[in-house]
C-alpha cells in the first residue's frame, strides 16, 4: 500500500484515541481506556508501516521536510508517551501526547512530501541525528507536559476545592520526578544530537560550524537546559519553578526550531 | 429458589438494627435453628452495623417463617419488625446479593468493608455446614463480580471520610508517603487517625506537646514516633512535610510568620497543612505562603462531598457491569432447572434401548464382537440424534426463563 494511505488510516486511529481520551477525562476522570489504547496501539502499527513505505519511496530516512518531519515526530512522541505509561502507570500525560500526535499526523496528511533527492541525504548521519534530535523533543515534550500537569494540579489544591483535574493527574511529587528524569534525558539526546550535527557539518562541509540559525538555535536550546538541569540538581529548583522552566525551555525549544526552519535560506538538513 | 429477608439502614434505625444483630458467636447455633424452624434448605446470616439479612435457599416461599423466626430469637414482638423487614425472592433476591457485595447498597456508597464482611458471613456459614449448592454459588459469583465492578469503575476510588481524605491529599502532594515527616500539633483523636494512615505508609511521626505532654509521649508511643515540646515548633515544621493540628485551644496556634519562618529553611519544597480544630488552630493567612497547602476541617470535607458526587456518578457503570453479571447467573440457574427433566429423558430413552437391544439378541443368537458393536452404535446414534434438538431447544428455553409451560408437555409426550 501507498505510504498516504498508510498514514490516512493512522490519523483514523489517533484520531478515535484523542476523542476517547478527552471524553473519558471529562465523563469518567479517567485518561485511558481499552479503546484508547487499543487505537493507539493500532495507530502505531499503521504508522510505522507509514514510515517504512515512506522510507523505500523516498530513498532515505524519512524525516525530510514538513509532511515526513511532523509525522516521524507524532511517532516518536506516541513511543515516548507508551513507553512513559508502561514504565510509571502515568496516563495523564495522555491529555497533550495525544492531541499533539494527532495534530502533527493531521498536519503531516495535508502537506505533499518533499521531493529532494539530495547525495547528502543518502549519508548515515541522517538517521542518527535526526532519531537522537527527534528523541530529545519526546522527552522535552514529556518534561513540558508534566510542567503543566503539576501547575494545574498546584492550582487544584492550592484551590481547596479540587474539581476535574485532582482526580485525573497524579501527585505533584510524581510530575516532578518524571519531568525531572525526563529534562535529563531529552538533556542527553539533544546533546548528542549537536554533536551528530557538527560532525555531519564536517563531513559535508569540512568545517563544524557553518553558521546556519538552526546551530544557534540548537545551543541556544542546550544552554538553556544546561541552566535547567544544574539549577534543579545543584540548586534544589524543584516543583513549581522547575515546572514553569520545563514549560519556558520547550516554548523557546520549539520556538527557535520554528523559526530556524521556516525563514527560508536555511539549512543543513532541512527537516 | 433464592430468598433474602432482613432490614438496612434505609428501612430500620439504628437501634432496630441492634436489636437484630447476630454476634459472631451465636452464629452456628442461628444457622442451624433457622434451617429447622424457617424451613430453609440452606442459610447464610449477614449481621454488619448497618444491616441485618438472611440469605436463603428454600422450596417454597419462607419469608414469613423467617421473619417469625428473626423475631423469636431476638425476643421481639413480630409485629415491631414487620414495618422494617424486606423479603426478597429469585431474581430480586439474586440482585441484591450482588449490590450488597459491590457496596451499592452501602451507607457510604462504594466503601470497601461491605465486601469482606460478605465473605466472612459465608464463612461462617459454610463452617455450620449450611453452605450448598446454590449459596455458594451465589457467593462466588457475587464476589467476583464486586471485584470486578471495583477494578473498572472508581467506585471506591476517592476518599470520603475526614481522615481518609487528610491521607489522600497528602498523596497527591507527595506520592509515597514513605520516609515523608509528619507532625501532630495536639493529641486529637482525629489527628490521630490521619496520622496512623500515614504511619502504617512508612511516615514518621513526631507529636508536639504542650502542658500535657505525657499524652503527646503516649501518642508518640502509639505511633512509633517521638515527642517534642510546643516550644520547638518551627523548628521541627521546617524539617515536617505534613503538620496535622487538632488542640483545644481556643485562639490560633500556628501563626502565618511560624510557617513563613518554617518554609524560609525548607528549599521550595511544599508543605501541608491540615488544620482540623475547631476552632481553627492555623492562621489562615498561612495559605498564601509559597509553596504551603492549607486545609481546614470544611475544606476537607467539601473535598469528601466532590469525592461522593465522583462515587455516585461511578454508581451507574457499576450498576451496568453488575446487570451483566446478574444476568449470567440467572440464566444459568434457570439452564439447571431443566437438567432433571433432561436425565430422565435420557434415561428413558436408554432403557427403551437396551430393552429392545436385548430383544434383537435373544432373535439372532450369538453375535461376533463386531456386529455386537455395530448394534450398539446403531441404537445409540438413533437416540442420540433424537434426543439432541430437544435438549439444546429445552436448554435455550430454560435459559430464557420460558421453559416452565413446556416441561410438562414434554413429560406427557414421552410418557415420563
Amino acid at each position: 500500500m501507498d505510504s498516504r494511505v498508510w498514514l490516512l488510516v493512522t490519523l483514523v486511529f489517533y484520531a478515535v484515541g484523542a476523542l476517547h481520551v478527552l471524553l473519558h477525562a471529562v465523563m469518567r476522570r479517567r485518561v485511558l481506556t481499552t479503546v484508547s489504547i487499543a487505537s493507539t496501539l493500532l495507530g502505531f502499527a499503521c504508522h510505522t508501516a507509514a514510515l517504512a513505505q515512506r522510507w523505500t519511496e523516498a530513498g532515505h530516512f524519512p524525516a525530510v521536510g514538513l509532511r515526513d518531519g511532523a509525522s516521524f515526530l507524532a511517532w516518536v512522541i506516541v513511543l515516548v508517551f507508551l513507553a512513559v505509561y508502561v514504565t510509571t502507570h502515568v496516563d495523564a500525560s495522555g491529555l497533550f501526547a495525544y492531541p499533539f500526535s494527532f495534530a502533527l499526523v493531521f498536519v503531516a496528511n495535508l502537506t505533499p512530501a518533499s521531493e529532494r533527492t539530495d547525495p547528502m541525504l543518502r549519508s548515515l548521519y541522517l538517521p542518527v541525528h535526526t532519531l537522537l534530535a527527534m528523541f530529545g523533543y519526546g522527552a522535552l515534550f514529556v518534561a513540558f507536559t508534566m510542567g503543566v500537569l503539576y501547575l494545574f494540579q498546584e492550582q487544584e489544591l492550592r484551590s481547596r476545592a479540587p474539581r476535574q483535574f485532582y482526580y485525573l493527574i497524579p501527585s505533584l511529587e510524581r510530575c516532578d520526578t518524571i519531568g525531572g528524569r525526563s529534562v535529563i534525558g531529552g538533556f542527553g539526546f539533544l546533546t548528542l544530537a549537536i554533536a551528530t550535527g557538527l560532525l555531519w557539518n564536517r563531513s559535508l562541509h569540512g568545517r563544524y560550524w557553518t553558521g546556519d540559525p538552526k546551530e544557534w538555535a540548537a545551543v541556544a536550546a542546550w544552554l538553556l537546559y544546561v541552566t535547567l538541569v544544574v539549577a534543579r540538581y545543584r540548586a534544589g529548583w524543584g516543583g513549581r519553578r522547575a515546572a514553569w522552566a520545563a514549560i519556558v525551555g520547550f516554548a523557546v525549544v520549539v520556538f527557535t526550531f520554528a523559526w530556524a526552519t521556516l525563514v527560508p535560506g536555511v539549512t543543513v538538513a532541512a527537516r | 429458589m433464592i430468598v433474602v429477608v432482613g432490614l438496612n439502614h434505609e428501612t430500620a434505625s439504628v437501634a432496630v438494627r441492634e436489636a437484630l444483630a447476630f454476634p459472631k458467636e451465636r452464629l452456628p447455633e442461628a444457622l442451624a435453628r433457622i434451617r429447622a424452624e424457617a424451613g430453609l434448605d440452606e442459610a447464610m446470616i449477614l449481621s454488619t452495623c448497618n444491616r441485618v439479612e438472611v440469605y436463603g435457599r428454600a422450596q417454597e416461599p419462607v419469608g414469613p417463617a423467617v421473619a417469625a423466626f428473626l423475631a423469636r430469637f431476638h425476643d421481639r414482638p413480630l409485629e415491631e419488625l414487620q414495618p422494617h423487614l424486606y423479603r426478597l425472592e429469585g431474581e430480586e433476591a439474586v440482585r441484591h446479593a450482588f449490590r450488597v457485595a459491590a457496596s451499592l447498597d452501602s451507607m457510604v456508597l462504594g466503601e470497601p468493608q461491605i465486601l469482606g464482611q460478605v465473605k466472612e458471613a459465608y464463612e461462617a456459614a459454610e463452617h455450620a455446614g449450611s453452605l450448598g449448592s446454590v449459596l455458594n454459588a451465589l457467593r462466588n459469583r457475587s464476589v467476583a463480580a464486586a471485584r470486578r465492578a471495583r477494578t473498572e469503575t472508581s467506585i471506591g476510588r476517592n476518599a470520603v471520610s475526614v481522615s481518609h481524605v487528610a491521607v489522600e491529599l497528602a498523596r497527591k502532594i507527595w506520592g509515597e508517603l514513605r520516609d515523608r515527616s509528619v507532625l501532630l500539633v495536639g493529641a486529637g483523636k482525629m489527628s490521630e487517625l490521619a496520622a496512623r494512615q500515614m504511619v502504617r505508609d512508612g511516615a514518621r511521626a513526631t507529636v508536639l506537646g504542650g502542658r500535657t505532654f505525657e499524652k503527646a509521649e503516649q501518642l508518640a508511643a502509639a505511633l512509633g514516633g517521638r515527642a517534642a515540646p510546643f516550644e520547638a515548633l518551627r523548628a521541627e515544621m521546617t524539617q515536617a512535610d505534613i503538620v496535622i493540628s487538632g488542640t483545644g485551644a481556643p485562639g490560633i496556634v500556628v501563626r502565618r510568620e511560624d510557617v513563613e519562618a518554617a518554609q524560609a529553611g525548607r528549599r521550595h519544597r511544599p508543605l501541608f497543612l491540615i488544620d482540623i480544630a475547631v476552632p481553627r488552630d492555623i492562621d489562615a493567612g498561612a495559605a498564601r505562603v509559597p509553596g504551603v497547602f492549607l486545609y481546614d476541617l470544611d475544606d476537607i470535607k467539601s473535598v469528601a462531598e466532590a469525592n461522593l458526587r465522583e462515587r455516585k456518578k461511578e454508581a451507574s457503570a457499576a450498576e451496568a457491569i453488575l446487570e451483566e453479571e446478574i444476568r449470567e447467573f440467572v440464566e444459568w440457574r434457570r439452564s439447571l432447572e431443566v437438567v432433571p427433566l433432561l436425565v430422565e429423558l435420557r434415561q428413558r430413552a436408554d432403557e427403551i434401548r437396551r430393552a429392545e437391544v436385548e430383544k434383537v439378541r435373544r432373535r439372532l443368537g450369538p453375535l461376533n464382537p463386531e456386529q455386537e458393536q455395530a448394534l450398539e452404535a446403531a441404537t445409540s446414534a438413533i437416540v442420540n440424534k433424537l434426543l439432541h434438538p430437544p435438549t439444546v431447544h429445552l436448554k435455550e428455553m430454560a435459559s430464557n426463563g420460558e421453559h416452565a409451560e413446556h416441561v410438562g408437555l414434554i413429560r406427557k409426550l414421552f410418557g415420563l
